[in-house]
């Protein structure tokens, strides 16, 4: 049939938001930090879904990449080094309606907010949990953090550092009820954008791993990756992260990957000699912490006093 | 000897150099990273034959601090702000372990609002939990300090970690010329660790745990632990006399500037002070009796060595560089305490805030609290505690307050 449907609707959107409508102050970061571009990213998200504004929170911690928040023109929480999951999870507890992002770094999650982070994933809150591993303390000036490489010199460790790094992704995936592990590199803007989208997209604690940038403290870091596109394996499926010729152009190596599948999603994640970038694990299904919090919302005081007077009736004899 | 510019920073990692230091638990927090960078390079370089480890938080490093000083090694670390704050559970329990150790805090205020410039609410939050308290106004004290703070808390009268404060910003990247020992005589003044009864022996195993215990043998470990850092003033003393035989330098538990006819006195802890005797100067200048303590030792508090300095006088403006919200300031409260129901004693108190988050307080507002004290002294009467504030500094804050209703309004306005 051509033409319009017959049963067709014009809703007409009373709001429309443009990009301007998420913005926020000027970001501070230095040029060509790649945090930059994962922010550009967000903000196309939220107009793409056409969230309001006054819906979203941003919630960070401390940190280079924690300063996001002032970035939004959106409701933001900028919290204490390491807390930003417990505040999000507070601000989401008994306000399911508030669209929640959270802004952290390797430092931020790994390190001092470690505990929080795996408890978050079993908690599995619905919100989009942005993670700028730039394998850096960037905010106090170049020390080691869990995800810096061996080798990498630093002000605390100016020969070195010697531990092997952590792997973000394997203990991801091996908390108990985690459903959504994605990572991107920040110098590929479509792949940034298409992977924000779906994580935002899944209801439930979307983790995203970003690679990121920090030429002022480490460049070397990521100049090989960068360099070299074939370091990188681009994880492909219907269910996955969309990509596109350009994108696939660029990286030739490349696996169909079915997110659903853990275990070849924890075999991708142990082989360190590559970089996935893609969906690594996607559960639709796993319980979601907030259908519990958010139990006996928009009670009623006369509910609320029924239930005491119910309570203290159980002690009368 | 050697006399070098250092910052605060720099003169706290030679102090734990001095110090031989063997191990070392780190981790960053602005303003007091440079101290554990500059081990840390110094151990990287061989320059310095001691463990730095970092650790994912300032939890974990206060907890292996006071662990490995009960394995009867020498501990020194450093931390500031939220890091100290967030070690709180775990000085309350070190320091009942009794497992002496330096820790150099760099003040710098608390959040929330967010602040990375300095005062004293850091330090204040640790003041009940069994750390001893030393607190410096230049650059050198840091060094002397840490090097006395070993002593006081390795002695075994004391056996208790102690806390050397210095304030960010204004000694931590402040550079003076700082005296650096010979290492010999460190050594000579600071000998080796002796853990004695706290060392780990093949042939007498015993539990470190500590366990949980009711009433009145809990009472009795608390208390040992307010006798034991009691013990601290005399022992500090003894240290101070060491000290001052050794380098020359008089260290004493309250610092006295200028006091001998005084009939006003400022009391304040920290760097401040070198503004504070600054301003006593051009006060004497102008006529008036005025002078200064610093407390130096904060835990154990010298009451008696205050009432001492204070017998006799008119009037006291007590500067307190941090708020405690619904009382107003700690050292004031501390002070009146410490003064009441003993003969003569100044009656007039009167309490300042000042310095909050890094502001400055000028010479100008030390006149004027010295003004005010001698007002309350004529009238017999101290009036309410006061923020150090400037008009100025007040139109400012209403002026960024009025853009911010602004712009809200404006955003309200949006459909
Ligand atoms: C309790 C506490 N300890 C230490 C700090 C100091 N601090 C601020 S940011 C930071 C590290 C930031 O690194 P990361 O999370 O990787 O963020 P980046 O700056 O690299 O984006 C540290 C250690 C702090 N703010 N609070
Ligand atoms: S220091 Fe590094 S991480 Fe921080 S803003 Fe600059 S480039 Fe980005
Ligand atoms: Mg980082």
């Amino acid at each position: 049939m051509f033409g319009l449907k017959a049963d067709w609707s014009l809703d007409v959107q009373d709001r429309y938001f443009t990009i301007e409508d998420y913005e926020g102050a000027k970001p501070r970061w230095c040029t060509g930090c790649g945090d930059h571009g994962v922010l550009t990213a967000v903000h196309k998200v939220c107009r793409e879904a056409q969230l309001p504004p006054e819906k979203i929170v941003a919630v960070s911690g401390i940190g280079c990449s924690s300063r996001l928040p002032h970035y939004m023109g959106t409701y933001g929480f900028h919290g204490l080094h390491g807390r930003a999951l417990p505040f999000a999870s507070g601000v989401k507890a008994r306000r399911p309606d508030l669209d929640v992002w959270v802004a952290t770094g390797d430092g931020d999650c790994f390190s001092i907010g470690g505990c929080h982070w795996v408890h978050a994933l079993r908690y599995n809150i619905d919100m989009t949990v942005l993670v700028f591993d730039n394998a850096v303390y960037g905010l106090t000036k170049k020390q080691s953090s869990p995800t810096s490489p061996v080798g990498l010199k630093t002000n605390t460790h100016p020969t070195g550092a010697f531990l092997p790094p952590l792997n973000p992704l394997t203990v991801t995936l091996g908390v108990s009820n985690v459903s959504f592990v994605a990572q991107v590199v920040d110098w590929n803007p479509l792949l940034v954008y298409e992977t924000i989208k779906k994580a935002h997209a899944h209801r439930g604690t979307s983790f995203v791993r970003i690679i990121q940038r920090c030429p002022v403290f480490v460049e070397e870091v990521h100049k090989d990756l960068q360099n070299d596109p074939s370091q990188i394996l681009l994880l492909k499926h219907e269910n996955g992260i969309p990509t596109n010729e350009a994108v696939e152009r660029i990286y030739p190596n490349q696996r169909e990957h079915d997110p659903s599948d853990w275990n070849a999603a924890m075999e991708i994640a142990r082989n360190e000699l590559q970089v996935p970038c893609g969906l690594l694990y996607h559960n639709p299904d796993a319980p979601v912490y907030d259908d519990w919090s958010s139990v006996g919302m928009g009670m009623s005081d006369e509910e609320k006093i029924a239930g005491i007077n119910k309570a203290l009736d159980s002690f009368s004899i | 000897m050697m006399r070098k510019l250092l910052t605060g920073n720099g003169a706290a990692a030679w102090s734990a150099r001095l110090a031989r230091a063997d191990y070392i638990p780190a981790f960053p927090i602005t303003p007091q990273t440079e101290i554990v960078e500059t081990l840390g390079n110094w151990i990287d370089n061989e320059q310095l034959p001691a463990r730095m480890v970092t650790l994912e938080s300032e939890h974990s490093m206060i907890t292996a601090a006071g662990a490995a000083a009960a394995t009867g090694v020498r501990v020194f670390s450093a931390t500031s702000s939220q890091g100290l704050l967030y070690a709180m559970e775990m000085l309350y329990t070190v320091a009942g372990w009794r497992a002496p150790f330096v820790l150099v805090n760099v003040s710098r205020g608390l959040a929330a609002p967010i602040t990375l410039e300095p005062d004293h609410n850091d330090i204040m939050a640790a003041r009940d939990s069994g750390f001893l308290q030393i607190h410096c106004a230049d650059c050198q004290e840091v060094l002397d300090s840490v090097l006395m703070a070993y002593r006081l808390g390795e002695d075994e009268r004391v056996r208790l970690p102690v806390m050397v404060n210095q304030d960010g910003f204004y000694l931590s990247f402040t550079r003076e010329p700082v005296d650096i020992p010979d290492p010999g005589a460190a050594a000579r003044f600071l000998p080796d660790y002796d853990p004695e009864n706290i060392r780990f022996r093949a042939s007498a195993p015993v539990s470190q745990a500590v366990a949980v215990l009711g009433g009145a043998p809990y009472s009795y470990f608390r208390y040992e632990s307010h006798l034991a850092a009691r013990q601290a003033l005399e022992v500090y003393d003894e240290v101070a006399a060491d000290f001052e035989a050794e380098f020359g330098r008089k260290r004493e538990a309250l610092e006295a500037y200028r006091t001998e006819d005084a009939e006003y006195l400022f009391v304040q802890l920290g760097s401040f002070a070198t503004k504070a005797r600054e301003a006593v100067d051009r006060l004497r200048e102008a006529g008036w009796a005025v002078g200064l303590l610093r407390p130096r030792l904060f835990r154990p508090l010298p009451e008696e060595k205050i009432r001492q300095a204070l017998a006799g006088r008119k009037g006291v403006a007590v500067i307190d560089q941090n708020l405690s919200p619904g009382r107003g300031g700690v050292l004031h409260a501390e002070l009146a305490s410490v003064l009441f129901g003993h003969a003569d004693m100044p009656s007039i108190l009167v309490s300042f805030i000042g310095g909050l988050g890094g502001r400055d307080i000028s010479t100008e507002e030390f006149f004027e609290m010295a003004r005010v004290t001698r007002r309350a002294v004529e009238d017999g009467k101290a009036p309410p505690p006061r923020l150090l504030y400037t008009e100025t500094e007040l139109r400012e804050v209403r002026k960024l307050q009025a853009i911010a209703n602004a712009e809200r309004a404006d955003l309200e306005k949006k459909p």
